[in-house]
């Protein structure tokens, strides 16, 4: 998986220039209940990931988020 | 409006009751009633025991703790269960239907239906005639009928109208295709202009509840209710019961070209021992063909009083053989329906007990 | 659960709204947004308008509207009228049922069955069930009213800037009835109690009676307040759930019903949100025109009249004049999901109403 990629799109999710690997999910402005419905969207349609309820809660950093997208990719 | 149905029998029922049990006795202390007429009410009424739940308790519990218990007896299969039908007017929540709560917490298959009527004292006839048509469907071929409500938690402790009447319980009956294709009749009428004969005013979507609603007001004749609490116009009630009953039962036995004689039983809703006394009186039925006892064993149980009344009398006997009967539930909505059948001989007729976990 | 059903079909829908519509870029200050959060949310969820029916006014009063204008206008006769089915969430009264209220209000006869089903966003395809079996039991001739209305508003705080922009009050009524076609209409029913907490009021009946403690607001994120007495919603539950078990069921139904997914005109889902049904979409490799997403944007999401509302929107026009492959999908809480195959109309009536109290 093309993890620049990944997270340029994150990037465009949260309305933001760029985004870390390091960076934590809560500390970002746009991350609310309407960022994590994109995120399942976006690893649904473009990555082939179903990613559960729970899974999604106990990511941190933005690179927890790369690394359970890939892990989930088909 | 008239009904047929044929091709299918109650294979087993089951009644749930709470564990605790209050005496009238102990309760009428609490009326701003004279002792001698709480006795003399006691006397009419039939008011003697009666099985509530705790707070919290919900229908959901009682359902789930007695299904576990058939399958758990080897009663009943969870796999074959295809529809839960769950006649209610105590739901857990507006939103999921309590049924499903039910489905999910016994981990029922997807591949079912769960569907929750609300419907009052005419509602295990009309959950009977509700299975039977869901039956007509391939895919269906046993069906769990649920009736049960908690209405004790609405009950003001101060209404003596109500509050002595009540009573908890569920009962579970099984629903099946039966091979011998006997006919059972059944009419069913509704009067929705005297809906407000039994109300719980707030709530719903029409009063939602706030403090105001909760506070106690004087409803005539000593008895106190909040609008959050359930009303009950007795003598409209009284009335309605003398005035339609008779007819409906007189209609269905013509119908299916029968008489009194010729009925085993009378199995009806139990509102209270007065009521049902006089409809035997109008309806020329001897007393030991209309058992009249659940109020003062446990209290109107609501739409699961007809399965209390089989329970109670006729628990051994309907394992064993067969009765013709004639059932028959009326009260809130107004709804009236009634229903004549061959009942037994059951696979299982048993009667859980429901103890709380704190 | 599988069902067939012959000999049935639907004569009639009028769907009943709140007359006034409420602009989302009005009311987005109420939801704590920047102007900016607003543009995006705006955006992403193809937000406009939706209607809201005042607080003295419930899901019952709209649907009772629908019945009367069909009575008014001679598309069913009283007389005709053998049973009235309403499905809701959010009823009048714990007790009595409101069918039975209705059946007052609309002064029906004693042999009308009336019955309360508590159902929501999967309420319009189960109400069909419920009224093909009944049809079977009544004499010819005899037709049912099927009423689906909810009015989920009652069931958020308007400053709930997730659920409450995208909420929408709304009653409609189908009249079914037998016909001589076959018209066989095939349908797949599911529940999932186990994944109830994804849509669900905690508090308000009997699990956990409603208190002052109930009705305080909470704080659940940035703008999100919701009491005990609101729905609350697992965002990602819903969405894994509307990904994979509906487009698995509409599939499962396909084939039940020999059909294909090419040979369906129009899947009429319940509409959620456009942003999940656009996802829906392209996870079932649809062409858009075929699934219409454009309910919410002017109506919001009106629970189990969604579909109603979807039908006369999009193949309103068509309908009066046409019969059409369709696919029904409602999906919700519960969980519960029902999808079903069946040629709709020609119908007599296909149309959206504004709401209009009585005079007093």
């Amino acid at each position: 998986m093309n993890k620049q990629e990944f997270y340029q799109r994150l990037a465009e999710i949260l309305d933001t220039e760029e985004v870390k690997p390091e960076d934590t999910l809560k500390q970002l402005d746009g991350w609310d209940s309407l960022a994590v419905l994109s995120v399942l969207a976006l690893a649904d349609s473009k990555y082939g990931a179903s990613i559960k309820a729970d899974e999604i809660r106990a990511v941190v950093t933005a690179a927890d988020l790369a690394n359970l997208v890939e892990s989930k990719k088909k | 409006m008239n009904f047929k149905f044929r091709g299918k029998r109650i294979s087993g029922m089951a009644v749930v009751l709470p564990e605790r049990e209050l005496s009238f006795l102990e309760e009428m202390k609490n009326f701003n009633f004279p002792e001698a007429r709480s006795l003399k009410l006691k006397e009419v009424m039939g008011y003697n025991k009666r099985r509530v739940v705790e707070p919290g308790c919900c229908v959901s519990d009682l359902a789930v703790h007695g299904l576990q218990q058939l399958f758990d007896r080897g009663l009943l299969k969870k796999e074959e269960i295809d529809a839960i039908l769950l006649v209610t007017q105590t739901a857990d929540h507006f939103m999921p239907s309590t049924s499903s709560l039910i489905q999910g917490r016994l981990g029922l298959k997807q591949d079912m239906l769960c569907l929750d009527l609300n419907l009052a004292c005419a509602g295990f006839v009309i959950g009977l005639m509700q299975a039977f048509m869901l039956l007509e469907q391939e895919s269906v071929k046993k069906v769990v009928l649920i009736n049960g409500d908690v209405l004790s938690r609405k009950a003001s402790p101060k209404d003596r109208n109500i509050y002595p009447l009540i009573g908890d319980a569920v009962s579970i009956t099984v629903v099946e295709r039966d091979a011998s294709n006997a006919t059972i009749h059944a009419n069913l009428h509704m009067d929705g202009t005297r809906a407000e004969t039994l109300i719980i005013p707030a709530g719903g979507m029409r009063m939602p509840s706030t403090p105001e609603t909760a506070k106690l007001e004087d409803v005539g004749d000593n008895n106190l209710l909040a609008k959050d609490h359930v009303f009950m116009d007795g003598s409209a009630v009284f009335n309605f019961v003398q005035t339609e009953v008779p007819p409906m039962i007189e209609s269905l036995l013509a119908t299916a070209g029968t008489t009194v004689e010729h009925i085993d039983y009378f199995l009806c809703h139990q509102p209270n021992r007065f009521m049902l006394q006089k409809l035997a009186d109008k309806m020329k039925i001897p007393y030991e063909k209309m058992p009249n006892n659940v109020v003062e064993n446990y209290g109107n149980t609501g739409s699961a009083t007809i399965p209390m009344v089989i329970a109670l009398n006729f628990q051994e006997r309907v394992q064993r053989e067969k009765m013709r009967v004639c059932m028959a539930g009326f009260g809130g909505g107004l709804a009236w329906a009634s229903m004549l059948m061959e009942l037994g001989a059951m696979d299982f007729n048993t009667t859980i007990e429901y103890k709380q976990k704190s | 659960m599988k069902c067939v059903f012959k000999n049935k079909k639907i004569s009639a829908v009028i769907s009943v709204v709140p007359k006034e519509e409420l602009r989302f870029d009005d009311e987005y200050p109420n939801y704590k947004l920047t102007e900016d959060k607003a543009r995006r949310f705006k955006k992403m969820m193809s937000l406009d308008r939706h209607r809201i029916a005042p607080p003295e006014v419930c899901s019952s009063d709209l649907c009772q509207y629908g019945v009367e204008q069909l009575l008014a206008e001679g598309t069913i006769k009283k007389e005709e009228i053998g049973a009235l089915l309403f499905i809701s969430q959010t009823p009048d009264y714990f007790i009595p049922p409101t069918s039975n209220v209705l059946h007052g209000k609309l002064g029906l006869g004693l042999d009308v069955q009336c019955f309360d089903i508590n159902q929501g966003c999967a309420g319009f395809p189960l109400g069909l069930m419920q009224a093909f079996m009944l049809l079977d039991l009544l004499p010819a001739g005899q037709k049912i009213l099927l009423l689906n209305g909810d009015t989920c508003s009652k069931q958020l705080s308007n400053c709930n800037r997730i659920s409450y922009p995208l909420a929408g009050d709304a009653g409609s009524v189908a009249i079914v009835e037998r016909c001589a076609e076959e018209n066989p209409i095939y349908m797949d029913v599911k529940h999932d109690g186990s994944r109830h907490t994804a849509l669900m009021v905690p508090a308000g009946a009997y699990r956990m009676p409603s208190s002052p403690e109930t009705m305080k607001l909470r704080e659940k994120e940035e703008g999100v307040v919701q009491s005990l007495e609101h729905i609350h919603m697992d965002g990602p539950a819903v969405f894994n759930f509307t990904m994979s078990d509906i487009p698995a069921q509409i599939e499962d139904v396909l084939k039940f019903s020999g059909n294909t997914w090419e040979s369906i005109q129009h899947y009429l889902l319940h509409q959620p949100n456009p942003f999940i049904l656009k996802q829906m979409t392209e996870k079932m490799k649809l062409p858009p025109e075929k699934l219409p997403s454009n309910v919410v944007s002017i109506y919001g999401n009106c629970s189990s009249v969604s579909i109603p509302l979807n039908i006369a929107l999009n193949c309103g026009d068509i309908l009066l004049k046409e019969s059409r492959r369709v696919l029904l999908s409602g999906f919700g809480t519960g969980l519960t999901w029902i999808s079903m195959v069946m040629d709709l109309g020609p119908l007599q009536v296909c149309k959206i109403v504004d709401y209009q109290a009585a005079a007093k």
